[in-house]
């Protein structure tokens, strides 16, 4: 093929005789290798942010769990506690030797003795 | 010209300091990536087990001890429970002003400030202990004070509201939080419950991070709470009687049992002396730890004629109303064989004779009718039968207690000791001498004997209660339906209660009951073994088995009272007055359903 005939092959395939036209042959746009590492790395950031993101998360919720056992443990100390007051407030001994006891007046039987 | 070659020779200046530099950086560089190198992949482990070793945490969690529950009339109480409480201690290398920090702990703690200052002085250790046991709000005010070095660490401890009540029996938690004695020891297993696990990597905090694939969290499983047989009111006062009767009669130790002899349940068991078992350090005679009533066997004395004359009218040898020639001593084995001066010579006795006046020629007469007229190894063997199968002596009933006594019986055929006569051997068990039982054999055969023939197992759980507070209740357990017949039954509650009344009738004035109870018993004293051989003369052991009810006998009781002062038989003036007084409170205070109720 000669140059005279490879242009007009060219130029067949866009333009006819006596055509006002404007060559606009699109040009196909392909992203560079720079451009694809800098998407890529972008991507990862973002997959990233959203891996801590739900970490964070994640952990907020630990950390609120881990906050209401504490307060779960104390509660169930105090529990503990106001069950060894309330038995230790009803003990017998406590009971016989409040004023309320001594005051009263002795019943013993007659028939019980006293060895 | 000139200026080219000064060009030139600057730019070569230029390019010999940007590799000169190039290779500083690629020095530096490869420093870091060997450094790198030698910290990741060289040392990777130690580094890993370093992070770890701030980042991990693995750690058991403790389960909570269940608690120990007893019946209060209608009610159910704790008896036993947990609190935590807290350990104060601090690391005397970390500690700069130890005067400050004793005046600190005085002023909550109370206490001394010399002693403080000479724990937190103590050389080479980063751990003294400095107080035990004391409160959360305490703990806290410490904690508040900031200062490096001193700490408060928390541990669950057993709480017991009622004091010393039913001290044996329960036993205690040491230090080590393992069960001691009693329940505590027998139960273990069931009362600690399964420790849980923890591990997991934390943050600064120590907060678990949720993250973590690699974390384990195991619930424990606690233990479970269990409610015992004892009724409180009843132990308590069961207590107080024999402390009594142990300080008024100066006797060592004193034990006693109530039993429903209708199910083997254990209403109180009690010793004196006993102690606090939230101080069981301050202890210092470790005999006290053990339940006497089910670890003591002794030689019961004429208590045991109960039964002699069961296991004589169950085989039909005698009956209720039998009579014959007692000539107040039998030669046996070259041995004579005797009663006491008050028991009135020779003579026409009755079986009611034999426990009312507590014969021993009588006891030893029932053996006779057993081989036929004579002690022989048919007597022998079949009164062995008796005492190991029916009534179970020799043998631990199986209560949920530590060291449990099984007790002696003498073989039939084979002499305990050598040179030991065996006719006179058995002849000696008949009225409870020359073999050994404890206080709740005594009291589990005499319930067996009065049911009407049911060996009950007894017990002390009465079941296990859930996290919702229900109770699951354990059934009682028939080891024996044949121990005796009813008609033997009938003549027994029949001859105890003639024991009682005869001795009211001979001026025991307090054996003086209400008629709409049955109320029967019999008195033991025996001869003390002598630890150089045969038997003491003037040391005496007191024992006492006994029953009141209303239609049917609800309660059995055994007593033994070891070598009271008194003045009379140990018997009748140790253990027979304690007898008295439980029952009168058993009565008086409406635990017992009167006949026809």
């Amino acid at each position: 093929m000669t140059y005279s005939s490879s242009l007009s092959v060219n130029r067949q395939s866009y333009t006819k005789r006596n055509q006002n036209a404007v060559s606009f042959r699109s040009r196909e746009k392909v992203l560079g290798p720079v451009s694809n590492t800098i998407i890529l790395v972008v991507l990862a950031c973002l997959l990233g942010l959203l891996y801590l993101t739900q970490v964070v998360k994640t952990q907020s919720y630990g950390n609120k769990v881990f906050a209401l056992q504490q307060q779960q443990s104390q509660l169930q100390n105090q529990h503990q506690n106001l069950e060894v007051s309330s038995a230790q407030l009803q003990s017998l001994d406590r009971v016989q030797n409040s004023p309320v006891s001594k005051s009263l007046a002795s019943v013993t039987p007659s028939t019980t003795i006293n060895n | 010209m000139n200026m080219n070659n000064s060009n030139k020779s600057f730019n070569l200046k230029a390019i010999r300091n940007i590799n000169l530099i190039f290779i500083f950086l690629m020095f530096i560089i490869g420093f870091f990536v060997i450094r790198l190198f030698y910290i990741q992949v060289i040392r990777y482990s130690y580094y890993k087990q370093s992070a770890l070793n701030d980042q991990l945490v693995q750690s058991k969690i403790p389960a909570t001890r269940g608690l120990i529950e007893a019946h209060y009339g209608n009610q159910i109480i704790p008896i036993v429970l947990n609190q935590e409480l807290f350990t104060v201690y601090a690391d005397p290398s970390l500690v700069k002003n130890v005067n400050n920090m004793a005046d600190k702990l005085v002023g909550v703690l109370g206490g001394s400030k010399s002693k403080i200052v000479t724990l937190a002085n103590t050389k080479n250790t980063r751990y003294v202990v400095l107080a035990k046991k004391i409160s959360q709000s305490q703990s806290d005010k410490i904690l508040g004070f900031h200062i490096p070095g001193l700490g408060t660490i928390g541990q669950d401890y057993r709480v017991y509201p009622q004091g010393d009540l039913v001290s044996q029996t329960l036993g205690f938690v040491g230090d080590n939080s393992k069960g001691s004695y009693g329940l505590e020891q027998s139960m273990n297993s069931q009362l600690s419950g399964k420790p849980g696990y923890l591990k997991a990597i934390t943050d600064i905090n120590g907060v678990p991070l949720a993250a973590s694939k690699n974390n384990i969290n195991i619930s424990p499983v606690n233990g479970k709470n269990i409610v015992l047989t004892i009724d409180v009111a009843i132990q308590k006062q069961l207590q107080e009687i024999i402390q009594n009767a142990a300080q008024s009669e100066k006797s060592p130790l004193i034990s006693a049992v109530i039993m429903d002899p209708n199910s083997g349940a254990i209403k109180a068991i009690a010793n004196y002396p006993t102690y606090n078992p939230s101080d069981y350090s301050s202890v210092t005679n470790q005999n006290i730890f053990t339940n006497a009533a089910v670890s003591n066997s002794i030689e019961p004395g004429s208590t045991l004629k109960v039964f002699t004359a069961s296991a004589a009218l169950n085989q039909g040898v005698i009956k209720q109303n039998t009579t014959y020639y007692d000539p107040s001593h039998w030669l046996i084995d070259g041995f004579n064989i005797t009663n006491i001066e008050e028991d009135g010579g020779s003579g026409i006795k009755s079986v009611e004779d034999v426990l009312n006046l507590s014969l021993n020629t009588g006891a030893t007469w029932m053996l006779m009718q057993m081989g036929g007229g004579q002690i022989n190894l048919k007597a022998r063997e079949a009164w062995y039968n008796y005492m190991t199968n029916h009534f179970r002596f020799g043998k631990i009933t199986g209560l949920d207690q530590g060291y449990e006594s099984g007790g002696i019986v003498p073989k039939p055929d084979i002499p305990f000791q050598s040179g030991d006569q065996q006719n006179l051997a058995y002849a000696n068990t008949t009225f409870g001498q020359g073999l050994s039982v404890s206080a709740l054999q005594m009291d589990s055969a005499l319930s067996s004997v009065i049911n009407g023939g049911t060996y009950y197992k007894p017990y002390l759980v009465d079941g296990t209660t859930d996290s919702q507070g229900n109770i699951a209740y354990n059934k009682p357990t028939i080891v024996n339906r044949d121990v005796v017949n009813a008609g033997t039954t009938k003549s027994i509650i029949a001859l105890m209660q003639q024991v009682v009344f005869k001795h009211y009738q001979s001026g025991f004035t307090y054996l003086n009951f209400p008629s709409n109870y049955i109320v029967g018993g019999k008195t033991g004293t025996a001869q003390v073994p002598d630890p150089k051989g045969g038997y003491t003369d003037n040391i005496f052991n007191g024992t006492y088995i006994g029953f009141v009810g209303g239609n049917k006998p609800q309660y059995a009781i055994a007593i033994f009272v070891t070598t009271p002062t008194v003045s009379g038989y140990a018997g009748s003036y140790g253990a027979q007055p304690i007898f008295g007084n439980i029952v009168h409170m058993l009565i008086n205070e409406s635990y017992v359903s009167p006949i026809g109720n």
